[in-house]
């Protein structure tokens, strides 16, 4: 059975901002879509448009030459149209079954028997009677998947689908993908990522402020090609210069650094020693939930360990707050932007002053001093080129790579020796990555240094001098970065040896 | 004292009256905020049912009218709550606090001209079994059809959120309004129907008061019964059983300190009269401690304005 999906000339005006701007594009099934663009593109607003969650202004639809009307979200469903969105639409507190049944027309018996077909057929394994908080969020996505699976879709759409997947999960996510395009579904792939792009869809559809600026076979295109016309400009490629590391002094030492903790989400780090050079970035790899996020509470002070030793420039800093840490010249910018690194519901120059409590003269005799904040947190938002000059916005309304570069860039204004930076390019555009690239590079050859941990290995072989591996809470040996292969990177992720 | 079964009896079949406004008054409750709406407006809603049945009881006399009657104004006084806080998208809180401060002032002009008129008798069901079976007589029979129906309402309400499309669909709601929107249910007909309803069980709970527990209209009679009956769904964490166990808790130490005061125990009446409010909120704690248990039945979008993307 073919399918030809078909959006007409479609247009939606938000105050301010023109998200779609007469979008026409065509699919048929039997292929995978990308439909590719940054953050803020437009791209969620016309799924937004597809699933009838959203009305256009202007435009139409049509679904196999006739055109059909999406007022709400049960007409997507009408019309066979499925939809997983980037943000889960699930019950947290409902077992995976209610969630499955809650739309469903069928009886109990008869859904049961239908769900686990489609399980069987697609080797999901999920337990259907347990609540969806216990599930991760691989699992999640595969209960939203299921639950369009149940209406024999004719389009599935997906936005944004691997930003919280684990590498695994995003492998078996393709192979499902491929399987269910197989099958004749029609299926539309949202997304920022371009080696996604490359890897599984068949077409892309490139967006950008609104606008559809490309269609093309993804064969014919590289990752360069579709990165230009996302972001409209030919990217510079950054490429780091060897750095005289080694002939420079040790700004840190971290020795005999052991963690172990009750709560069985948390992992527990074992013996973990390293050194830092002045002008040194090392690299810390490893997969999500290896001892990260301990790490990096451990350097940042915000976990404070017995028998740890930190020296930071000659000075025993164990046992220092945060606060105490950046007044010794360190900075953090930690993985989540949100909740950990800025409080959203807060304006832009009382996010910056948060973190300088002490320093400048921000508070006077218990009074803050909001002229001075203001000028400073201008100072940052025109360093640091964050979109706006606006200092009283709410910090919630900063996309999230402006919100990024204004977080990295109150840190960095204060020229720190050293800055602790976790997974700082999760979820931004190829815009947004390339800037924070240029800066943390920067740093290092003025002579400070920097700690990266994160899980994208592209990044880490770009930027930093040595690189290592934590695995269950244990750090690999540390290499020099040219030493270092992807497929290194990859064993020792997974637990293997190298040697 | 003497050792007299048929005394105890009688006792528990007293502690089961005295908790009845509490268990439909907690029960209604329980379904509104299930579909995340927080409606602090129970004792408003209830002191508006009291009133308007034992009005209605006067002027047409005519019993099961005034029982009608008080849980459809019950009933007409959530509507006000309903189209702030659903359509007019205010804040739950505030105006659930508006409501009661609303409803007490109202029910005080109305009653006005209702203080001290006797109430009618109210038919008690099985009342022969009651007197001639011992002590289970006076637990088991002689009681009003509310109190039957009350003592079943917990279960039902189990049953309904439990097994049945439309109470699965008030937990889903009560969890995430954005999601069950976007799943293509009308989250504001459901929430809507939860706050109707919880205002007509509160309605009920005050004809319960000055229909057949104390048969008179006195001004400000259900004596902050609707905070506690708040109190106890939280504490029962929303679950309707818990909430009975919590309700009979209660009431049996109420009426277990008015004979410990009467007998003239050397402890001082303050810490007696505390006594229920105490004792109610260790029991529920410590019968609710499964915090898993907790997060499950906890409606995550308790209080939460909801507003659909257009």
């Amino acid at each position: 059975m073919n399918t030809k999906l078909r959006v007409s000339e479609i247009s939606k005006i938000y105050p301010g901002c023109v998200a779609n701007d007469e979008i026409s594009l065509e699919f048929g099934s039997g292929k995978i879509y990308a439909l590719l663009g940054e953050n803020g593109a437009g791209k969620s607003t016309l799924v937004k448009i597809l699933s009838g969650v959203v009305r256009p202004d202007k435009g139409e639809v049509f679904l196999n030459d006739k055109s059909i009307k999406l007022n709400s979200p049960l007409d997507a469903k009408k019309n066979n149209i499925g939809m997983v969105f980037q943000h889960f639409n699930l019950f947290e507190t409902l077992s995976v079954f209610e969630n499955l049944s809650i739309d469903s027309d069928k009886k109990n018996e008869e859904l049961r028997l239908s769900v686990n077909n489609i399980l069987k057929k697609y080797n999901f394994k999920i337990d259907l009677d347990i609540p969806v908080l216990n599930l991760s969020a691989g699992q999640k996505q595969k209960v939203e998947i299921i639950r369009c699976l149940i209406r024999n879709p004719k389009v599935l759409i997906m936005d944004e689908p691997t930003s919280v997947l684990t590498e695994q999960e995003t492998e078996d996510l393709f192979v499902s993908l491929k399987q269910f395009s197989d099958e004749g579904i029609l299926i539309i792939y949202i997304t920022h990522k371009l080696k996604e792009v490359l890897s599984l869809c068949d077409e892309v559809a490139v967006m950008r402020k609104g606008k559809v600026v490309s269609v093309s076979e993804t064969k014919e295109e590289k990752i360069e090609t579709l990165a230009n016309k996302m972001v409209g400009e030919n990217l510079s490629t950054i490429k780091k210069k060897i750095n005289n590391f080694k002939y420079s002094e040790e700004i840190l030492k971290i020795s005999n650094l052991n963690f172990r903790s009750d709560d069985p989400y948390e992992t527990n780090l074992i013996n973990l020693n390293f050194s830092l050079k002045k002008g040194e970035c090392l690299g810390i790899a490893g997969i999500s939930g290896n001892g990260q996020s301990e790490l990096f509470q451990i350097l940042s002070g915000e976990i404070i360990t017995e028998y740890t030793s930190i020296k930071f420039r000659d000075k025993e800093i164990s046992k220092l707050n945060p606060r105490e840490r950046r007044e010794y010249l360190m900075a953090f910018s930690p993985e989540d932007r949100i909740s950990q690194a800025a409080v959203p519901e807060l304006k832009i120059y009382e996010n910056v002053a948060l973190n300088n409590f002490k320093s400048s003269n921000f508070f006077e005799k218990g009074l803050v001093n909001e002229k001075k904040i203001k000028e400073h947190s201008k100072k940052i938002l025109s360093n640091f080129s964050v979109n706006t000059d606006n200092v009283e916005m709410k910090s919630q309304f900063l996309s999230g790579g402006n919100l990024q570069k204004l977080i990295i860039g109150r840190e960095l204004i204060t020229s720190p020796e050293l800055l602790v930076c976790f997974n700082p390019t999760w979820g931004l555009d190829v815009g947004a990555i390339n800037y924070i690239h240029e800066t943390l590079i920067n740093i290092n050859e003025q002579g400070k240094s920097s700690i990266l941990i994160s899980t994208d290995n592209d990044e880490l072989l770009k930027l930093s001098d040595r690189i290592c591996v934590i695995y269950k809470g244990k750090l690999s040996k540390i290499m020099d970065v040219n030493e270092v292969t992807p497929e290194k990177l990859g064993i020792l992720m997974g637990g293997g040896s190298i040697d | 004292m003497s050792f007299d079964l048929n005394f105890i009896g009688i006792l528990i079949g007293a502690i089961m009256a005295s908790s009845v406004p509490l268990i439909l008054a907690a029960s209604g409750e329980l379904i509104t905020e299930r579909s995340g709406v927080l409606n602090l407006g129970v004792e408003g809603m209830m002191i508006i049912g009291a009133i308007s049945g034992f009005a209605l009881m006067v002027i047409t006399d005519n019993l099961f009218l005034a029982v009608i009657g008080s849980m459809i104004s019950g009933l007409i006084i959530s509507i006000i709550f309903g189209v702030l806080t659903q359509s007019l998208l205010t804040n739950h809180v505030a105006t659930g606090l508006a409501l009661t401060i609303f409803g007490i002032g109202m029910s005080a002009m109305i009653g006005k001209n209702f203080v001290g008129i006797p109430g009618k008798e109210f038919p008690l069901l099985f009342v022969n079994l009651k007197e001639n079976i011992p002590f289970l007589g006076p637990i088991l029979f002689g009681h009003s059809v509310i109190l039957y129906f009350a003592f079943l309402l917990p279960f039902l309400t189990n049953y309904f959120l439990r097994k049945t499309k439309i109470g699965l669909i008030i937990r889903a709601v009560g969890d995430s309004p954005t999601s069950a929107s976007n799943q293509g249910i009308n989250v504001t007909l459901v929430r809507y129907s939860c706050i109707l309803y919880g205002g007509a069980m509160c309605g009920l709970a005050g004809a319960y008061l000055s229909l057949i527990y104390t048969p008179q209209w006195i001004e400000n009679m259900t004596g902050g019964r609707g905070w506690i009956a708040l109190a106890l769904v939280v504490f029962a964490t929303w679950s309707p059983i818990k909430v009975l166990i919590g309700a009979l808790i209660f009431g049996g130490i109420t009426i277990l300190q008015l004979h410990m005061q009467a007998v003239g125990l050397r402890i001082p009446v303050q810490l007696l009269s505390a006594l229920p409010y105490i004792m109610t909120i260790i029991v529920l704690v410590v019968i609710s401690r499964d915090s898993r248990k907790i997060k499950l039945n906890t409606p995550t979008s308790l209080g939460q304005i909801f507003y659909k993307e257009k």
